[in-house]
């Protein structure tokens, strides 16, 4: 299903802390996640033991699920970190955070992980 | 026990209280859950503590004699130096870095110039009308967020501007009215009360509604009956008319405003509805504060403006500064640089993939006190003392109000300050 991406900063899933405080499962718990209205939930027929396949032309990562109804229908939240980083891009010098188009599908495929991302990095 | 101000984040709140034995901190009082954090970093086992030299692809750590011979081995074989970050450092390391920029002809440009710089660049044109916590606490009747998610990036912002009573608004919380403009329901929704208005704006429709509200400056009555952008008409003639009749009203920009130009020129626009409300004005006006989220992001602007005339996208060329376009981005993406100084920041966490892989092709070098995505791709990690904790300095608050960093332990392992490290680096360059 197509979607509009917004990555924000978000208390509970904030980088900052994890990077200073947590570790790489801190890191893979609290920030590779997708936030999405309950109605989207329901129409990707998704369940909580399910991740999200988010991906565009840019890149793809597999995320948790959290649902929240202040979420705009259509809309999916990702607190800022590396792994919405796999899909944001830049355009004429200036970062798109914001309003990115992606596609979101159910998986069963677990987490992307740091060192996943980290490789794919390194090794371009 | 010493009142400091709190580095967690750009309100440098100056109001924590923080009791310490000289070797460790006992007690944080009034720092929010960000700024307790802040603090906690001192003893994380994050924290990095001893210079890193990448060898057979892992970091082992050396002495600082190998550390600093190999950084400026590094420098001073690359043509084009990139130092980038510099928003959570001091205003005093922010001018070393800009000296070290200027003796290895490198390009040096801040976090600021992917967030709120692009508001001061923009303003060199329309102009900006600016205010203070201060003035806010004493006089604002109206605050509104707009695409801020204050709650959550500066958790004790509405505290102090909305909670708080002010000389002249003894009634404090009760005289000022909120407004949220935001696609998504934030957490910052959640203190509104009857009188605050609550706009949940479709996603990427601002523009539209700065339009419409431009109109209804000029010709009164204009908002067409189905509203606009998924607000109700009622709501938006409530909108401007907070926005026309405040004595002292603020806007914070957050980063939902920040869209790139090339998608349209929303701040450039907002800028220009801010200036005809005052124009029009007769008893009040709007003004406008970045809520840029590193605590020195402000800092570089100033210290940039200062010494250069130019808040970001510093180039040298023979150790003068020469006219450029570029930005950290266009560097990156031109790979128009032969090594990164990376200092207090974590671009490989922060910047699209394409960019960290066009980053992580050249030798990188990080100046930090804790690890990050950065550091675990760096090729040499050189460890910092935390500022505002460890080391004084002095930093830029989000109204651009300079606050002076005190000190409450000593650097672990005689750790030496973001300034004293890059001054180290500038010397050894000199002399090598
Ligand atoms: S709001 Fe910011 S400066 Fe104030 S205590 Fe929290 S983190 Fe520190």
């Amino acid at each position: 299903m197509e979607m509009i991406l917004n990555t924000m900063r978000m208390v509970d899933h904030d980088q900052a802390r994890e990077h200073s405080l947590g570790d790489e499962k801190s890191l893979e718990e609290h920030l590779p996640i997708g936030i999405l209205n309950p109605k989207d939930f329901k129409k990707l027929n998704l369940t909580r033991s399910l991740h999200l396949t988010v991906s565009n032309k840019n890149g793809q990562i597999i995320v948790g699920i959290k649902e929240d109804e202040g979420v705009p229908q259509g809309t999916i939240l990702m607190p800022v970190s590396i792994w919405a980083n796999q899909l944001t891009s830049f355009e004429k010098n200036e970062i798109i955070y914001k309003n990115i188009t992606v596609n979101v599908e159910a998986s069963r495929d677990p987490i992307t992980s740091f060192n996943q991302i980290i490789n794919s990095i390194k090794s371009n | 026990m010493k009142r400091i101000p709190c580095t967690g984040c750009s309100l440098l709140c100056d109001d924590i209280i923080v009791r310490s034995d000289g070797l460790f901190i006992d007690e944080v009082i009034g720092a929010c859950l960000k700024g307790k954090e802040r603090f906690d970093q001192l003893s994380s086992s994050n924290r990095i503590l001893s210079p890193m030299i990448k060898k057979n692809g892992v970091l082992e750590k050396c002495s600082w004699e190998d550390a600093l011979e190999k950084t400026s081995e590094i420098i001073k074989s690359s043509s084009k130096p990139l130092l980038y970050g510099f928003s959570n450092v001091s205003c005093e390391a922010q001018l070393k870095g800009i000296e070290l920029a200027k003796v290895v002809d490198g390009f040096i440009d801040s976090n600021s110039s992917i967030c709120q710089g692009k508001v001061l660049n923009i303003a060199k044109n329309t102009g900006i009308t600016l205010t203070t916590i201060t003035e806010i606490i004493n006089k604002a009747d109206l605050i509104v967020l707009w695409g801020a998610n204050a709650a959550e990036s500066i958790p004790r912002l509405l505290n102090k501007i909305l909670f708080s009573r002010g000389k002249f608004r003894m009634t404090g919380r009760e005289i000022r009215t909120l407004i949220i403009i935001d696609p998504v329901k934030v957490a910052s929704f959640n203190v509104m009360g009857v009188r605050d208005i609550a706009l949940q704006i479709q996603p990427n429709k601002d523009l539209e509604l700065i339009r419409v509200l431009k109109e209804e400056c000029c010709v009164a009555d204009s908002i067409s009956s189905e509203g606009v952008a998924g607000l109700d008409r009622d709501d938006l003639k409530r909108l401007i008319l907070n926005l026309s009749e405040a004595e002292n009203g603020v806007i914070f920009i957050g980063q939902g405003v920040l869209r790139p130009q090339s998608e349209s020129n929303l701040v450039g626009e907002l800028l220009e509805l801010v200036q005809m409300i005052n124009t029009k004005q007769e008893k009040g006006r709007i003004s406008l504060i970045m809520m840029g989220g590193h605590f020195n992001m402000a800092g570089f602007d100033h210290v940039a403006l200062s010494t250069c005339g130019k808040n970001g996208g510093l180039q040298f060329d023979k150790h003068q500064l020469i006219d450029t376009d570029d930005n950290i981005v266009s560097k990156i993406d031109n790979e128009d640089f032969g090594c990164s100084i990376i200092v207090g920041t974590d671009p490989i966490s922060h910047l699209p993939l394409s960019l960290s892989q066009k980053l992580a092709t050249k030798p990188i070098i990080v100046v930090d006190n804790k690890k990050s995505a950065t550091t675990s791709i760096a090729d040499i990690v050189l460890p910092s003392a935390i500022t505002g904790i460890e080391v004084p300095g002095t930093a830029y608050r989000l109204d651009q109000v300079p606050i002076e960093l005190k000190t409450i332990l000593n650097p672990p392992s005689n750790i030496p300050s973001d300034e004293e490290l890059l001054t180290k680096i500038i010397d050894k360059i000199n002399k090598s």
